[in-house]
């Protein structure tokens, strides 16, 4: 599940920052799952200004490309160079060996905006429950 | 908001907690595990498809095969009775309405299978070139059937295909699987040797079950996707389409013009006098970046042209794409780019049939 210990963004990132001003940052589980198989990862060099929400990199699946958006703001530190070269290891291990950046982060007290982990698994469920409506609305139409 | 229509498999699709799609108004599977895993599951193994989104239509009548030959590119009455061919069903100006499967069945009995996309409109433009003929019978049996297709190395393992062993590429026959009664051709959209298999919309699930049973992969849109791009096989509506005709398309080898008069006969002649000016080519990225269907091809750092398919190759291991540039640029070995988020990135122009199965 979600790890206890992680902040979670709307768009499905993670940040976790083991106290003072470095944090590192990924894809959620429900992310990957949604995406699919990871083939590219696009990410910003080491040395970026990154501003929080917006956008810093790109994620391809075999099916789809999405937005990665910075869940702080901060200057990128380092960017993990074997999810790059095997982009599989974002699908296994979303919260572990598939992290994508690490981000000095220039206003640590952004992450109380962000989601704990228990209102984002609501925050998951809600969207789920969402599509199983939809599709039951369909069945019944 | 129109509702999606859903095969005889739906639920099957639903219980295995597939991620669904909408594919040309249809609810279809996109992957039900892993678009990769059921990609390598019909290079290496043996995978099933439902693809009872394309259209089964018959044509049948004393005057079915004459309606047929003015209607597509290759002549059906040439067809033995048990084969098919591949061909092209053009507007009068030449453009490419589907390509389809025309399979005989008897002496004047036809089978058209075609693509999902743009399905009424086809109809109707057999329907208006048929007119009140009462020798020639349209029928669209695609809601009351189920068409799966069973594609991979290993099929000829599987015991319940054993009485279809011997079909030629492209042949066909009526048989059983168990109790069920199939229409099997020796077909598919994969760049594998396999088969597609049609029966009542009722028979779906005893159907797919005695594949499930047999440890067949279910796969899904992702995974055809991928497989037919690097087989080199293109995709109506995407690839080709209306505005294209078949020789800028690659197609020409789909278009029998020694053939008596048939629709966009004379513009396909006056096409072919005049040349073309642009040309579908394969090619494959330089670097890990994925072109994907929309993006611009440049030459020179000039924009000359669109890709149409795209996405990674994972039997190459490298990411392909499909997609027209200006005849005098379309030779193998040329140097292009493909504008990817606002970069210019070098791939090069290929053989479009990037994979081709070992014999």
């Amino acid at each position: 599940m979600n790890p206890k210990e992680y902040k979670y963004t709307q768009e499905h990132e993670w940040i976790h920052s083991e106290g003072g001003a470095k944090g590192k940052a990924g894809l959620t589980d429900y992310a990957q799952t949604q995406l699919g198989d990871l083939v590219y990862l696009d990410l910003p060099e080491p040395g970026t200004e990154v501003e929080q929400f917006k956008k810093m990199g790109e994620i391809e699946s075999v099916k789809a490309v999405a937005d990665f958006f910075a869940p702080a703001s901060g200057k990128v530190l380092e960017i993990n160079q074997s999810a790059i070269d095997d982009p599989a290891v974002v699908n296994q291990d979303p919260y572990g060996e598939g992290w994508l950046v690490e981000l000095e982060l220039s206003n640590p007290s952004e992450l109380d905006t962000l989601m704990d982990s228990d209102k984002y698994d609501e925050f998951v469920a809600k969207l789920e429950a969402e599509a199983e409506e939809e599709e039951s609305e369909e069945k019944e139409g | 908001m129109e509702l999606l229509k859903k095969t005889p498999l739906n639920k099957v699709h639903h219980d295995l907690k597939a991620k669904m799609m909408n594919f040309a108004g249809w609810e279809l599977p996109v992957w039900y595990t892993s678009i990769l895993e059921e990609h390598q599951a019909v290079r290496s193994g043996v995978g099933i498809f439902d693809v009872s989104d394309m259209g089964r239509v018959w044509v049948s009548g004393k005057n079915a095969g004459t309606f047929l030959d003015r209607m597509l590119t290759k002549p059906a009455q040439q067809l033995e009775i048990g084969g098919a061919q591949l061909c092209l069903l053009c507007l009068e100006n030449g453009g490419i309405l589907d390509d389809l499967v025309v399979h005989r069945v008897r002496t004047n009995r036809y089978l058209i299978v075609w693509n999902a996309a743009n399905i009424k409109q086809k109809l109707d433009w057999l329907f208006c070139w048929s007119g009140s003929d009462p020798d020639v019978v349209i029928e669209d049996k695609s809601p009351n059937t189920v068409m799966v297709a069973v594609q991979g190395p290993t099929i000829h393992q599987l015991d319940n295909l054993r009485s279809v062993s011997h079909l030629p590429r492209f042949g066909h026959t009526q048989t059983k699987i168990g109790e069920l009664s199939v229409f099997v051709a020796r077909t598919g959209y994969t760049g594998e040797d396999g088969f597609e298999i049609i029966s009542d919309a009722a028979n779906s699930l005893p159907l797919w079950e005695s594949f499930m049973e047999r440890g067949v992969k279910p796969c899904g849109l992702g995974a055809r996707d991928i497989l037919r791009l690097e087989a080199g096989m293109m995709l109506c509506g995407q690839d080709m389409d209306k505005g294209t005709n078949p020789f800028e398309a690659g197609l020409g080898w789909l278009v029998d013009l020694e053939k008596g008069d048939f629709i966009g006969k004379s513009a396909l002649l006056e096409i072919k006098r005049r040349g073309i000016k642009h040309k579908l080519i394969g090619f494959q990225m330089k670097d890990r970046e994925i072109a994907r269907s929309g993006y611009k091809i440049f030459h020179s750092g000039q924009e000359v042209g669109k890709v149409t398919s795209g996405g990674y190759a994972p039997t190459l291991g490298v990411n392909i794409g499909l997609g027209y540039v200006p005849v005098e640029l379309a030779s193998i070995g040329t140097d292009i780019e493909i504008m990817i988020r606002k970069k210019l990135v070098a791939a090069q122009i290929v053989n479009k049939r990037f994979y081709k199965r070992g014999v």
